[in-house]
């Protein structure tokens, strides 16, 4: 009975569990708590929309004392599962333990009126907010407030790491902005609005959608359609996010002669795109050169 | 928005009906949320399941009959109660023989972080024992569920009563969990507390891109084997019983799942092999040790484009009916094949092939199925 109860017995903060439901929040946590013991439940291969709520991430969530999502929807297949079957008090909708990030900023088609014959559409808006180079430091303070209020302990060293990592982003912001000069008016074909809030600020338009639907895959028909429009002409590439099957933009790149870029929807493990700045920069860098030939891409 | 002061009409016309038309409450619901299907702070999530199909030729302890039918027709609602509790109602229209029936089959609480990782769930919902009871019909890969399932679960057993679950602390995933129901919907009996349940499973990652859980439940149902006086069985007032056909005072189940997906991520494919064994005994007091019922199947069922996935499923079931004081052996062998196509998230159009070898069973035939599942509304989360 004593070994149960010492079993049951949550450990003395030794650690700080994080579990992060995208590797983007798992890069902002660990970029200001660098010693706190932080799971990511998926990565850039993955559609965060489809997750299993495996027995893994179950048992991962029971111990969180944070939680960071997105919000809006995005895991609406699987969360849910995994907070209640978890059933840790710490990360319950309400609680400071569950930080959606979507939920600290406007969101991009929001409130419109939807329904499903337009669609997987959340009436929340579009959820893929990690890419918003104005957004994000809201979210991220946000953020940052949210662990020093979890480890008043670790306040000050909390917001000095917060601090400096702002300071990088808005200079990396500023060479962003830099590019956003050569590439307003410039469009692209993309599948899927993962990269929407990135372009938008950039002032590169996604003219065309491989997706007939937001979360339809590409069909033949589609396909066939967009090889038809006017607006497919001018697109300097096609960008696909690396977690989705490449062949349809392929298809379209042999009928088109256009490029295609795959490219990461969210940080990875590549030192090279293993933060969000980065991995902007990467995106950024893609489309200034969006035949490729200087670059290579993620696989 | 427009759509609040309807949203609130909606809510004082739910609580003015009389408990017992509540049912036709829910249809107004339905209507005036439809706007806002995800709900928000005041208004549950609504979402519906339509289950039609159309089956050549009747079956062997089937649940859908020959011809054009619906299937299990849900209305559900569901949201968070307050912080500490969420609470979910799930209503069934089904057909049977030529009668409609509205079921209620879910109305429980759902405690939201108990300490200790505790959660406790009380009211009418689905047994967790096994790894398909648990899980809603709509979720399934096949038309129907196993021949074993269908002889002695009834297909999915639903009762009132309390659930109790602990996470374990350990690294890895491991729950036990124990529930105590009337027992009233698997057998008629004099006891109150009739059914208890003690389940654990076991779960984890063998890489990114294969997880896997396993299972044991043990379901004690005390009134099962009651040896049934001489009842009308044509009587006017005999409902269609939705009670396992077949019971024994102990049934044990022991389940597996793994599932696979290139770099884990099921949205482009998935591959899931599932199985599970079902054994009853002390079936009632005329039954030796050699009175047993026995069931498996073993599934695979693979999505190989986001929008299809074909499925094949072999199962087999040996029962004992009982008659009076003693037992006539029955048995069932089920293949099935099927190939669904979804063309969203909501949607999915089945078909399917069923052939059966039965024993003792006169309506053992083989059969083809076309049947559709479409969703309306919230789309709740699944489990693994």
């Amino acid at each position: 009975m004593a070994l149960l109860a010492g079993l049951l017995a949550q450990p003395a903060r030794a650690e700080f569990h994080v579990f992060a439901c995208e590797p983007e929040w798992a890069a902002l946590v660990r970029a200001w708590l660098p010693e706190a013991d932080i799971t990511t439940a998926t990565h850039y291969l993955q559609d965060p929309h489809y997750i299993e709520a495996r027995p893994s991430l179950i048992a991962k969530l029971r111990r969180a004392d944070l939680a960071v999502c997105t919000g809006a929807s995005l895991e609406a297949g699987w969360l849910p599962t995994l907070l209640q079957r978890a059933a840790n008090p710490a990360i319950q909708v309400g609680r400071p333990g569950l930080f959606l990030a979507a939920e600290q900023v406007e969101l991009r088609d929001a409130h419109r009126p939807v329904d499903r014959s337009m669609g997987d559409v959340h009436p929340e808006g579009n959820p893929h907010v990690h890419l918003a180079p104005d957004r994000l430091p809201r979210i991220a303070e946000a953020l940052m407030e949210r662990l020093r209020q979890l480890r008043p302990d670790l306040s000050s060293q909390l917001f000095v790491r917060y601090l400096r990592w702002r300071g990088a982003w808005n200079q990396q912001r500023e060479v962003w902005r830099q590019a956003a000069e050569r590439l307003r008016g410039h469009s692209v074909v993309v599948q899927h609005g993962s990269f929407r809030y990135l372009l938008d600020w950039l002032g590169v338009e996604a003219v065309l959608d491989l997706e007939p639907k937001p979360g339809l895959p590409p069909s033949a028909a589609h396909l066939q359609q967009l090889l038809a429009a006017p607006e497919l002409g001018p697109a300097d590439a096609i960008l696909v996010a690396s977690h989705q099957d490449p062949r349809p933009a392929q298809w379209l790149s042999e009928q088109t002669g256009k490029p295609v870029r795959v490219l990461p929807g969210t940080v990875t493990d590549d030192a090279a795109t293993d933060t969000l700045a980065e991995l902007i920069s990467t995106i950024v860098a893609a489309l200034l050169d969006p035949s490729g030939e200087g670059a290579v891409d993620q696989p | 928005m427009d759509v609040l002061p309807k949203r609130g009409g909606g809510q004082r016309r739910a609580a003015v009906m009389p408990p017992r038309s509540f049912t036709r409450a829910l249809i107004p619901l339905v209507v005036l949320a439809a706007p806002e299907v995800q709900g928000d702070a005041l208004n549950p999530d609504v979402s519906v399941t339509l289950d039609g199909y159309y089956k050549q030729e009747d079956t062997a302890l089937s649940h859908r009959d020959k011809g054009f039918g619906l299937g299990h027709t849900e209305l559900t609602l569901s949201a968070p109660i307050d912080d500490l509790f969420s609470g979910r109602l799930t209503t069934v229209y089904e057909e049977h023989e030529g009668e409609s029936e509205v079921q209620v089959e879910e109305a429980y609480l759902q405690t939201n972080g108990l300490p200790a990782s505790l959660s406790v769930r009380a009211g009418r919902f689905l047994s967790q024992v096994g790894y398909l009871n648990g899980r809603h019909l709509h979720e399934d890969d096949f038309v129907e569920r196993p021949a074993a399932y269908r002889a002695l679960l009834g297909s999915h057993y639903y009762d009132d009563g309390v659930r109790l679950n602990a996470l374990l602390p350990t690294p890895f995933f491991w729950q036990v969990g124990a529930e105590v129901f009337s027992g009233a919907s698997l057998s008629e009996g004099d006891e109150e507390l009739g059914v208890f349940t003690l389940n654990t499973r076991v779960g984890g990652d063998l890489s990114v891109s294969q997880s896997w859980q396993l299972g044991l439940s043990y379901l004690r149902n005390r009134n099962a084997g009651v040896v049934e006086e001489d009842h009308d069985e044509e009587g006017e007032e005999h409902e269609h019983s939705h009670a396992a056909s077949y019971t024994g005072r102990n049934l044990y189940i022991a389940d597996a799942v793994w599932k696979w997906a290139p770099n884990g991520n099921a949205r482009e494919q998935q591959l899931t092999l599932s199985g599970e064994y079902l054994y009853a005994d002390d079936l009632n007091r005329y039954a030796t040790s050699d009175d047993t019922h026995e069931g498996w199947y073993l599934s695979g069922v693979y999505r190989f484009a986001p929008q299809w996935s074909a499925g094949l499923r072999y199962g087999e079931v040996d029962l004992r009916q009982a008659h009076d004081d003693h037992f006539h052996d029955q048995s069932l062998d089920e293949t099935e094949v099927m190939l669904a196509w979804s063309h969203s998230h909501f949607s999915t159009l089945r078909l399917q092939y069923t052939h059966q070898d039965g024993n003792g069973f006169d309506n053992a035939d083989d059969t083809v199925t076309v049947q559709y599942v479409m969703s309306l509304g919230a789309h709740g989360a699944h489990g693994f």
